[in-house]
């Protein structure tokens, strides 16, 4: 009975001094990080979208429960294509991914923004040879495939799921600006 | 190693983490790792240096407060050490250096399991004092760098015949080099490789099969 008092005493201890380190540390850093994110997030939205000299945020979304928005990019009144954040739900985390779609509705470009997929294969989707498959596609080949090919998004060997979580996040974000513009670009 | 404590010298317990006791090479612990992240340099060299640092911190955590551990829930304890000082270097490096974290980030979180730390944090921290656990965790820290970056070294120049994602030779890789196969070929030719140095140069009998050196 002592025994056991002193064994919860001493976890006790330990447990509730690391957890409040690991808050205080937290509480400290939280809000750097939610502001740096903002910044970074600004600079990917105008790196993906060089030929826009305005981007307005027309909207906001929800993807397996994660908010996401969406942009308009527009040079002298004009709109020059679509930019919106999206998620793809991934091996062990969800990747967050920026994707810029042109005004016939294919996709321009994607960029990851965030993932904690396995390194060495999972975050192979961070390559630019992976990006590069996306460009040009429309929603109907947003599809992943294991065979070689160009017409829909192959896979990275080792990291399926992965490829397949970024393929379906942005073709979820496709298939909504689609919806919300297409009565306009038709 | 339960000799008397005085006479445990700093150099040798560095001498001891990178060479004798190699987590890698002699003591053969944590291996997922080290084929898991040693497709190249630059990744093995991230890994390393986090360990090092979670080694260290963990390490001297541990000896600090061995007092407050009791023996029969040591192992969840030290867990939650090594998980704080995880979870610490995590958030302060996504705040702080945040384009080392792009880099670094997926490694960090992967070392709360990693045998090598645990292991040291038993055999070592729970008995010594601060200083030569913090010795301790500086070698078998740099031990574990330097056999992830020497492992990434021959893997990443024979399979993709570059170094820190630098091209430097021009004829056809072996890619199996770079695939997990290759990276347990590495790792057990360089196993052998370090049995024979020792052997050969230190009187040592090499690692024998069932003999732990403590």
């Amino acid at each position: 009975m002592k025994e056991m008092i002193k064994i919860t005493a001493s976890l006790v201890i330990i447990f509730v001094a690391a957890g409040l380190i690991m808050a205080v540390v937290f509480a400290k850093t939280a809000p750097i990080v939610k502001i740096k994110k903002e910044q970074e997030e600004a600079a990917a939205r105008e790196r993906m979208m060089p030929d826009a000299d305005n981007i307005i945020e027309t909207g906001k979304w929800e993807l397996y429960g994660k908010k996401g928005k969406y942009f308009e990019g527009k040079k002298e009144e004009e709109t020059t294509g679509y930019l919106i954040s999206t998620y793809g739900k991934g091996y062990s985390s969800y990747i967050s991914i920026l994707v810029s779609v042109g005004k016939d509705m294919k996709v321009k470009e994607i960029g990851i923004l965030e993932h904690a997929e396995t390194p060495g294969l999972g975050d192979e989707i961070e390559q630019d040879y992976f990006k590069k498959r996306f460009a040009g596609k429309s929603l109907e080949q947003l599809e992943v495939v294991k065979v070689e090919g160009t017409d829909k998004i192959q896979a990275i060997s080792g990291a399926t799921i992965s490829s397949r979580a970024v393929t379906n996040g942005v073709r979820e974000s496709v298939k909504l600006l689609k919806e919300k513009y297409s009565e306009v670009t038709e | 190693m339960s000799n008397a404590e005085s006479r445990i010298s700093y150099i040798g317990l560095i001498k001891n983490g990178i060479f004798s006791e190699n987590p890698v090479f002699r003591v053969a612990l944590s291996l997922c790792p080290a084929v898991a992240v040693t497709s190249g340099v630059k990744n093995g060299f991230m890994m390393g240096i986090a360990v090092l640092f979670v080694q260290i911190m963990a390490n001297v955590t541990i000896s600090i407060v061995k007092k407050f551990i009791h023996p029969k829930v040591r192992i969840p304890s030290y867990m939650f050490i090594i998980a704080t000082w995880v979870t610490v270097t995590d958030l302060s490096m996504a705040a702080f250096v945040r384009d080392i974290y792009a880099q670094m980030g997926l490694y960090i979180k992967l070392i709360v399991a990693f045998a090598i730390i645990l292991s040291r944090a038993e055999l070592f921290a729970s008995k010594q004092k601060v200083m030569p656990s913090f010795f301790d965790g500086l070698g078998n820290g740099m031990g574990f760098l330097f056999a992830l970056v020497i492992i990434g070294f021959f893997r990443e120049l024979l399979g993709k015949g570059s170094l820190w994602g630098y091209p430097i030779v021009n004829t056809k890789p072996l890619l199996i080099m770079v695939l997990p196969t290759g990276g347990f070929f590495a790792v057990g030719l360089l196993m052998g490789l370090f049995n024979w140095i020792d052997m050969k140069f230190f009187g040592g009998g090499g690692a024998k099969l069932g003999e732990h050196r403590h």
